[in-house]
Formats: structure tokens, C-alpha cells, sequence
């Protein structure tokens, strides 16, 4: 087993260079991922006037509190869109590892499967900073020049929300391996994520029940802090209390995450389901 | 040279089995994997409900009579999933049986390979429905009230038209994935481009000027217009009249188009050694 910093920075940054060749390679899936988010507040925003006329931005204002709709649906976009990253590529990679016959050979290498779980992370983080320097970066510099200061704290607050999304991540990788399917599995996921969290409306027009459910994924607070700091003038010191949650959450999913995938990816060991697909 | 199906049609009742021999075939695949159907009832709702919601932000407290609101959008959600049905069904047919690494015994079977295609495109049209109506009765329970529907038979014949024209739109996709490695990425961006382009889920005099004269050039937007009057009686784009003939036309342009075309794709990606390529 590899041990030591430096061994198991290698192994890290060997995991990380194979994620990042693989989007060079086909940078169609990280243009789809740059593009979305745009795309989807085309649509929701032409919708939107269409049902609104002339007065949609006003009732739009009068729902949200801000009438700078496309910050607000941006913001809410490339959380979406990082989300979305993390549950295709940790949920999946592993699967993907299956469908290509290398996953016994990764978890035969002499590497702690957290690491591996950690090395794909690290592809994301860079994935994702790219996302949301690309869509936040490039909608703020149009409407907001001015908001650098804004733009650095929604980018902490995303960093921070990336642990427990990664904890998620994980659990999903587990399942995967378990149920097979992943395709389906991570549309439904993502779709449920995007509906749960707010990405183009505030969780506060969601049915009590729902909005419990919202209150369980990282996302809706990033979402909404990012949104209170850029467009309600909030800072990090402000939203101390969901700040706190989310640092919370950020120690609850890993750990939960991981216990979870250890489990399924050792039942799976035993009943010889790591080779079959 | 003979085209590259000829050889192998010699009969309708032959192309009739091959039909339903592929239909079958795609049938079988898709209820061995319950997790398709289940991903297809839970997901198909959920994104009408998604940006249902999202747009509600946008709308006045009280409802006009100028828009059909819900039914507007509902149709859209409808029109969508039919698009869906060309990229990933006609479309990716070629790109599946390639992954599977069984494209080559597809293509040596003694059999029209257009009908293998369309035998795919029946199923995901059948599923399809079947999603839609379980959306509608599901959204009826939850409060949405009935879908109109007021002139029937012409929403039958302007549907007809949009299949005419997919399938040809379809074929064209399924050749291109002989050609193009990053099939995925053409696939979204097509499909995202005929959600915003087409007016599927707002009227195309919503679209900014340059941009409409692009969604006025796109054939999939007058079939849809012409769904959406039969359905809701919303003005036409063009005179009635000739949008339906133009439709006619273009419709049957499309199919013959995207036949051709994806013969001579596979007749070249057969003298390149690309097609089992991926």
C-alpha cells in the first residue's frame, strides 16, 4: 500500500492528471457543462416572458426580491451545473472503471480506496472552478463589474460547498457499483437536485415537505448565500449560521459517504458484483 | 454501385417483419432494464415540474386570458419529449449498436438497416406516449385540470408532419454518429438549440429580432405551430392554408434528405473503415 505524503500525493496527482486528460480529450462533455446553465436561463427567462409581458422582471422582483434575473438564474445554474459534475464523474467513475474492465485493476493497485475517491474529487474542484469562473465569472463582469469582492466570497462559499457534495458523491459511487444503471440513476439525481435546491427559484415557494427535503443538500445553501452575497449585498460574516451548517454538512457527508461505499463496495466484493455489469 | 440498401428490400411484408423484428428487439432491451422505465415516469414529470416552477416567478398574480398558460406550456413539454425521440432515438440508434460493438452484425444482417432504425424509433415513440400520458393523468390528479385539444384530427396530421420531418432530421443524426466521435455533445446542443429556437415552450414573437429570422428558417417551428393551433387555437405563424402545405412539402423534403444522406454517409464511413469507429 502506498503510504507516506509524498506517495500518497503522487497517487493523488496521477488520479488527477487522468481525470484532467480525460476532459481534454473530450472537451464536448465540459463545453455541454459551460453552456447548460446559459441555455437553461434562456429558456426559463423567454418562458418567463411570455407568461410575464412587459411586467415579468417586476413580478419576478416582487417574488425573489431582486429584479437582476439573470444573476439570480446564473447563480442558481452553475451551482447546478458543479452538482451536476460531481454526481456524473465521482458517482460514476467507478462504474465506469467496471464497464471498462480496469476496476479490478484499480482496486488491486496498492492505493486506499479513499485516496482514489479523493483523486477523482480533485479533478472536479478544477472542473467546477473553470464552471463557475466561466458562467458567474462572465455574467457578473457584464452586469456586476464591480463585484469582485462578491464574486471571491461565492467562490469560498462554493469551495466549502464542494466537501459535502463530494460526501455525496461518494455515497453515489457506492450505490452505483451496487445497483448498475448509472445513467438513469444520476439523470434522476440530478433532476431531483436541480427541482430540491432552488437553482431557478427560491426553495421558500416549495410545499413545507419539500423544503425539508431542500434543507438536507448542500446546494440549496449555497445557492441562496451566493445569491444574498452578490445580490443583497451579504457577506461570509453575515451568514455565519448557514455557513455553520454547511461546514457541518461538510463533515457529516464525507464521513457518512465513505462508511457507505465501504459497505456496498465490500457486499459487492463478497457476492462477486464488482465484475458483472 | 447499387445504393447500399437496395440488395436487401424485396417486399413490404419482409420490411413489415424487419420492422417488427426491430421493435421487438428495442422493446425487449428496454423492459430488461426496469430502471429505464422508472427513470422515464419519475424524470419526465419532474422537468416539466422544474421549470413549471421557474417560470411561475414571472407571472402575474392574476391570469390573463392572453396566454393558455399551463396548456401552452404543457404542449411545449410535449413537443420536447417528440424532439427527444429523433435525437436519442433515430439518432443515437447507430451510436448504441456501435458501443455495444454489434454495429458491424447490424450492418451484415440481411436486413433494410432503415427499418432496424425505425423499429428503435416505433419504441421510443410508443414509450413516449405512454410518459406523456401518464405526465398529463399525473398532473390532472395534482390540479393541473384537462389538456383541450380542439381540433383533434388536424393536431393528428400536424404530428404526422413533425414525425415525417424528425425521422429525416433523425437519419441525418444517425449518420452523422458514423462521422462524429463527439455525437453527445452535437446531440445537446441540437436539442437545447430546438428548446430555445422553435418556440416549443414560448411563441417564437418572444425571440429577439436577429435571432427569430434563424427560428423562422427552422422547419420544426412551423410543425410545432401548427400542433399548437389544432391543440389551442393559437394563431399561426403563416397563413393556415400555407403552413400546411409548406408543411406537406418540407416534411417530405426532410425525410428524403435525411435517407439520402445517411446513405451516402454509411456508403463513405464503408470506404473509410469508420464505421465501427468510436
Amino acid at each position: 500500500m502506498v503510504s507516506g505524503l509524498r506517495g500518497t500525493l503522487g497517487v493523488l496527482a496521477a488520479i488527477f492528471w487522468k481525470g484532467m486528460k480525460h476532459y481534454v480529450r473530450y472537451p464536448g462533455s465540459l463545453l455541454i457543462y459551460l453552456m447548460l446553465p446559459f441555455l437553461f436561463t434562456m429558456l426559463i427567462f423567454g418562458m418567463g416572458r411570455f407568461i410575464g409581458g412587459g411586467n415579468a422582471a417586476l413580478n419576478f422582483a416582487t417574488r425573489t426580491g431582486t429584479s437582476n434575473v439573470l444573476v439570480y438564474e446564473m447563480l442558481g445554474g452553475a451551482v447546478w451545473m458543479t452538482s451536476w459534475v460531481v454526481v456524473e464523474d465521482v458517482g460514476v467513475a467507478l462504474r465506469d472503471e467496471q464497464m471498462k474492465g480496469t476496476l479490478e485493476q484499480n482496486f488491486l493497485a496498492p492505493v486506499n480506496r479513499f485516496t482514489l475517491l479523493i483523486g477523482i474529487s480533485l479533478t472536479d474542484i478544477a472542473i467546477t472552478t473553470a464552471i463557475f469562473l466561466v458562467v458567474v465569472g462572465a455574467t457578473l463582469a457584464f452586469t456586476m463589474p464591480g463585484a469582485y469582492l462578491a464574486f471571491f466570497q461565492a467562490f469560498l462559499i462554493l469551495l466549502i460547498g464542494l466537501i459535502p457534495l463530494f460526501g455525496l458523491g461518494f455515497f453515489f459511487s457506492g450505490f452505483v457499483i451496487k445497483f448498475k444503471e448509472p445513467y438513469i440513476f444520476t439523470q434522476m439525481v440530478n433532476l431531483i437536485f436541480g427541482t430540491l435546491t432552488g437553482t431557478y427559484y427560491p426553495v421558500t415557494i416549495l410545499p413545507f415537505w419539500v423544503q425539508f427535503l431542500s434543507s438536507l443538500l448542500p446546494q440549496t445553501y449555497v445557492i441562496s448565500n451566493m445569491r444574498q452575497i452578490i445580490l443583497a449585498n451579504q457577506t461570509l460574516v453575515s451568514l455565519y449560521g448557514s455557513i455553520f451548517i454547511l461546514l457541518a454538512l461538510a463533515v457529516v457527508y464525507p464521513t457518512l459517504g465513505y462508511l457507505v461505499f465501504k459497505k456496498l463496495e465490500k457486499d459487492a466484493s463478497v457476492t462477486g458484483e464488482l465484475s458483472k455489469y | 454501385m447499387l445504393p447500399v440498401n437496395y440488395q436487401n428490400i424485396d417486399g413490404l411484408k419482409r420490411l413489415a417483419e424487419e420492422f417488427k423484428a426491430a421493435f421487438m428487439k428495442d422493446f425487449r432491451s428496454y423492459i430488461r432494464y426496469p430502471a429505464w422505465l422508472i427513470g422515464d415516469l419519475v424524470s419526465t414529470p419532474l422537468w416539466f415540474f422544474f421549470f413549471a416552477v421557474g417560470v411561475t416567478l414571472f407571472a402575474p398574480t392574476t391570469q390573463t386570458s392572453e396566454y393558455h398558460g399551463f396548456s401552452f406550456f404543457f404542449f411545449g413539454f410535449i413537443f420536447i419529449v417528440l424532439f427527444s425521440t429523433t435525437i436519442w432515438g433515430v439518432g443515437q440508434s447507430v451510436r448504441n449498436e456501435q458501443m455495444a460493438g454489434t454495429l458491424e452484425q447490424f450492418f451484415l444482417a440481411p436486413a433494410n438497416r432503415l427499418t432496424l432504425i425505425m423499429g428503435r424509433w416505433a419504441r421510443i415513440f410508443v414509450t413516449d406516449l405512454l410518459v406523456v400520458g401518464y405526465t398529463t393523468g399525473l398532473l390532472y390528479l395534482f390540479g393541473g385540470g384537462p389538456l383541450p385539444l380542439y381540433q383533434p384530427l388536424l393536431f393528428t396530421f400536424a404530428l404526422g408532419l413533425f414525425e415525417v420531418g424528425s425521422i429525416g432530421f433523425g437519419l441525418l443524426f444517425a449518420g452523422l454518429t458514423m462521422k462524429l466521435k463527439s455525437y453527445n455533445t452535437l446531440s445537446n446542443l441540437v436539442f437545447f438549440g430546438y428548446m430555445i429556437l422553435t418556440g416549443a415552450l414560448f411563441p417564437v414573437t418572444v425571440i429577439p429580432m436577429p435571432f427569430r429570422y434563424v427560428s423562422l428558417a427552422i422547419p420544426f417551428t412551423y410543425f410545432i405551430d401548427l400542433m399548437r393551433h389544432a391543440a389551442l387555437l393559437t394563431p399561426t405563424i403563416l397563413p393556415e392554408g400555407l403552413e400546411y402545405v409548406s408543411g406537406i412539402l418540407v416534411a417530405l423534403i426532410m425525410l428524403l434528405a435525411g435517407f439520402a444522406a445517411f446513405n451516402w454517409i454509411e456508403q463513405d464511413a464503408r470506404v473509410r473503415g469508420s464505421i465501427a469507429t468510436n
